[in-house]
């Protein structure tokens, strides 16, 4: 006798999750149905998708960005994935063969660009040469090559998996800084424009626990491991504060999050640079930017001439301790 | 650790997060009043990732 447990709300049959923000337990159906409708919900109250779109979903071989193509396929989208190897050590690797055997396994079309033979270097390297925290240089990197590959490749949108505990770790972020043109950029659909592809986080109404708990049901491996060189950033002290509000008062995260959304980003409507028009050309790369050449132009320049730096040189100093 | 206890009970034990963490009892996912013996194989996943952009 190893256990009696909950039995799920919907079938009585036994739970596997307890999910105290909808103060319920959950079999590994029902989760799975839950986590649909949650995922149909966001899709439709903010126009996501349309049922033709042609959908490039930007994977790391974590479980977010898994589960998104794997419940998008699901549910009869065309979805292609793109990742981004971005030499982080032994993570990247790892993390590539994940989203290589995901792709596999269902015949899914995967593109793969690989930050050091295509473009000359790789995150350590390019935070080295531009003094960039890595986590900054990885996210410019990335949020370029998902735009220009969603554009070159005649893509209708770019998918993340950025879920609820993500962006409400980024809210409570921007909001101690009172940060006004992040806040007004915090929405879940970003429209094509400025030369911009749309982009949209179909997530938002999934935490993290349940998204992970989607792929351990869907029989989905994924890299568990943290980035090395997130560990002790700034994003993940947001969350844990988080986490400590929501185990006191179970639904804080999304009161939190899809409130800001609901009744605070329409009052911010139209208060950030990019929202307004003021942007250029690159010089460079004729891709917009609010300078003359754009950040990931200058990124490139410094980081392609600076010689390869090994990611243990680029860790903080809680982050060299976790990963040693 | 030995002796049989819940889910949530060995979470508070490790003064681990509820909602950062999912407990698998022998392969398979279990909630937290499920209860844990001696012996049974038991992976505390967690679940936060790090990456802000």
């Amino acid at each position: 006798m190893t256990a009696v447990g909950s039995k799920c709300r919907v079938c009585k049959e036994p739970a596997v999750i307890d999910l105290p923000r909808h103060n319920a337990h959950f079999c590994a159906e029902h989760l799975q149905q839950l986590c649909r409708r949650q995922m149909t919900k966001a899709i439709d109250d903010f126009g996501m998708l349309s049922p033709d779109d042609r959908i490039l979903v930007a994977v790391s071989g974590g479980k977010d960005s898994l589960a998104i193509w794997d419940m998008l396929v699901e549910a009869g989208y065309s979805a292609d994935g793109l990742y981004v190897s971005l030499g982080i050590g032994d993570y990247s690797t790892e993390s590539g063969g994940y989203v290589q055997r995901f792709a596999d396994e269902r015949g899914l079309n995967l593109q793969v660009i690989d930050l050091r033979q295509d473009y000359g270097y790789d995150v350590p390297t390019a935070s080295k040469a531009t003094g960039r925290v890595p986590c900054s240089a990885c996210g410019l990197s990335k949020r370029r090559l998902f735009d220009r590959a969603a554009l070159d490749g005649g893509y209708d949108v770019v998918v993340t998996g950025h879920n609820l505990d993500d962006e409400a770790a980024v809210l409570f972020g921007n909001t101690l800084r009172w940060d006004i043109d992040y806040l007004a950029r915090q929405l879940p659909v970003l429209p094509a424009t400025n030369g911009f592809p749309k982009k949209v986080k179909p997530l938002i109404r999934l935490t993290e626990r349940e998204m992970a708990a989607w792929c351990l049901v869907r029989g989905i491996d994924y890299v568990v491991e943290e980035c090395p060189i997130a560990a002790g950033n700034k994003h993940l002290a947001y969350k844990e504060s988080l986490n400590a509000i929501e185990a006191r008062s179970p639904g804080a995260k999304s009161a939190f999050f899809l409130g800001f959304l609901d009744r605070m980003a329409p009052l911010l409507a139209g208060h950030s640079a990019a929202a307004a028009g003021e942007l250029n050309r690159c010089a460079e790369c004729g891709e917009p930017t609010t300078g003359e050449v754009c950040a990931f132009c200058r990124l490139v320049e410094k980081a392609a001439k600076h010689d390869p730096v090994p990611v243990e040189l680029v860790l903080s100093k809680r982050a060299r301790k976790a990963y040693s | 650790m030995q002796g049989a206890r819940t889910v949530n009970r060995l979470l508070d034990d490790l003064e681990l997060n509820r909602e950062a963490h999912l407990v698998i009892r022998n392969g398979t996912l279990v909630p937290g009043d499920a209860r844990l013996e001696d012996g049974d194989a038991i992976e505390v996943r967690p679940v936060i990732s790090g990456g802000a952009t």
